[in-house]
């Protein structure tokens, strides 16, 4: 049986031709950027907010591989914060880690992957790759 | 608001001890805060109790072993900050002038609760929980920044972990009794890298208490009272805000406050017990408390002066590394010893000539927040 696959959460990220791009909002009073959207901005409570789509790209600001079983995913696995151009840091998984050792202040790129599977549902999510063939060209 | 002074401490042995009850070793701290105040349970008028896993309405539970009915009790939740949020509670209570006499207890029974020799499982909605976050791993994001930043070597964040399980062994209340070294740290079991288990504090079971009372009366109960100089308590902010993940911004900002209330400075601080869930925890706590410049954690290991007889011993009890780390039982743990040395009663840990003692819990894990809060309490004699 096929399974249904499901994101992670609805209005987190899209994916297009060019593939994937986390869906943030800025704050139209203030312009602070916000990751997931909020329907307020944190920082003036304007509640005057547009859509923005963050780059496809950021730079790596700190990882750690995990060695313990934590409740979807078992080790060891990868894990991190991408510091985007907007200004905005994320969380996320971090994939091809196991071929080259990742660097603080590498380039990232977004990809869509699964994230964990379920008896009925696959459920995705966004997480990072280093883009190692454009550093070394 | 009146100055309030702790006249009393108690606290249990700390250790896995499945077998206890939380009654029985809630009401053993209490009622050796009791003896140590020389004061009759008749006249406790209030008390805070905190724990995150012992279930409903904790205080009464153990005030009823003790022998204590019919008083105010409030049963207090803030994850690792709890015990030091009920003594915050006590304290604010009594220098509003509401109580005159007060108990702070802190219990947990780590080994029996549902996240016995777990990780503490994330709240629901949070989305870096979801993607395989964990409280190990946020503290090896923060390692790894500080070590990029500052270049500090494993080798001082082992430091951290030799010192506190040397401290341990001096301390008959502490849950590990055994000397590290920096090899048996590095090499133990990899967690989240760079963390490794010998660098991260163990699940833990025990209680704390503490009595409170205004500084006025506090001579009728005993000849070394301790007073309160200053009590902080913040909720953590933003990820988006916090400036690095190599520090915490939140424990900087309580700590300008708590000094302020205190009229003193870092340089004041005869004796410390900090929040050391992990290695890099206190390393990075150094600079945020004013002990050293940001970077320079790791010479302040180098150079020992966070020993027991360094400039600025920090941890003398062991630590929640090395003494354990009973979550809400920890900040009544960390007044009792801080009190213990202003005394003059530390034993064989004893920080000679200590004055002015430091106290700093952090507690809980926010999506979105740099912490769940931040706890600064300044004690002197």
């Amino acid at each position: 049986m096929k399974r249904e696959r499901t994101p992670l959460r609805e209005g987190l990220f899209t994916e297009d031709v060019e593939g994937g791009a986390l869906l943030a909002s800025r704050c139209k009073s203030c312009g602070q950027v916000f990751f997931p959207k909020r329907g307020h901005c944190l920082d003036c409570f304007s509640q005057d907010m547009e859509p923005v789509i963050l780059g496809r790209t950021g730079k790596l600001y700190t990882f750690t591989i995990v060695h313990m079983p934590t409740e979807h995913y078992d080790p060891p696995y990868c894990i991190g914060w991408v510091e985007f151009p907007e200004g905005v840091r994320v969380f996320g998984q971090i994939k091809g880690w196991e071929s080259q050792p990742l660097k603080i202040g590498m380039e990232m790129k977004l990809v869509i992957d699964t994230l964990w599977q379920e008896a009925e549902k696959e459920v995705i999510g966004y997480k990072f790759e280093p883009l190692f063939q454009d550093a070394e060209t | 608001m009146r100055e309030v002074a702790v006249i009393g401490v108690g606290s249990t042995v700390f250790g896995k001890f499945p077998e206890r009850l939380l009654e029985a070793m809630g009401s053993e701290a209490v009622w050796a805060a009791i003896n140590d105040a020389n004061i009759s349970p008749k006249e406790i008028q209030f008390a805070h109790c905190s724990t995150l896993f012992g279930g409903a309405v904790c205080g009464q539970r153990i005030l009823t072993e003790v022998g204590i009915s019919g008083i105010e009790v409030v049963n207090v939740e803030n994850a690792c900050a709890g015990g030091a949020t009920a003594f915050r509670g006590v304290w604010y209570a009594i220098a509003s002038g509401l109580y005159d006499i007060g108990l702070a207890i802190g219990a947990e029974s780590m080994t029996t609760s549902p996240i016995a020799g777990k990780l503490i499982p994330p709240a629901a909605g949070d989305l870096a929980g979801e993607m395989g976050n964990s409280a190990p791993a946020h503290f090896a994001l923060s390692m790894r920044r500080h070590m990029e930043k500052y270049g500090t070597t494993l080798e001082q964040f082992a430091g951290v972990s030799v010192k506190n399980h040397h401290n341990g062994c001096l301390n008959p209340y502490s849950q590990y009794k055994k000397e590290l070294s920096i090899e048996e740290i590095l090499n133990s079991r990899m967690i989240c890298d760079p963390i490794t288990l010998l660098q991260c504090c163990p699940n833990t079971d025990g209680a704390a208490a503490v009595i409170l009372c205004p500084m006025s009366i506090a001579r009728k109960y005993t000849n070394k009272p301790i007073s309160v100089a200053a009590s902080v308590l913040k909720m953590g902010d933003y990820v988006s805000r916090w400036k690095d993940l190599a520090s915490s911004d939140l424990t900087v900002k309580c700590t300008r406050e708590a000094y302020e209330m205190a009229g003193l400075g870092p340089e004041d601080i005869d004796v410390c017990e900090l929040h050391d869930a992990f290695t890099y925890s206190e390393l990075s706590h150094y600079e945020e408390l004013g002990f050293c410049q940001y970077g320079e954690g790791g010479r302040l290991i180098d150079e020992g002066i966070t020993e027991i007889k360094g400039r600025i011993p920090v941890n003398p009890s062991g630590g929640l590394l090395s003494r354990g780390h009973p979550l809400s039982a920890t900040g009544v743990e960390q007044i009792a010893e801080i009190v213990w040395h202003l005394r003059g009663e530390a034993g064989k840990r004893q920080v000679a000539g200590a004055k002015v003692g430091l106290a700093h819990t952090m507690g809980g894990e926010v999506a979105n927040l740099e912490a769940g809060s931040c706890a600064i309490h300044i004690l002197k004699r």
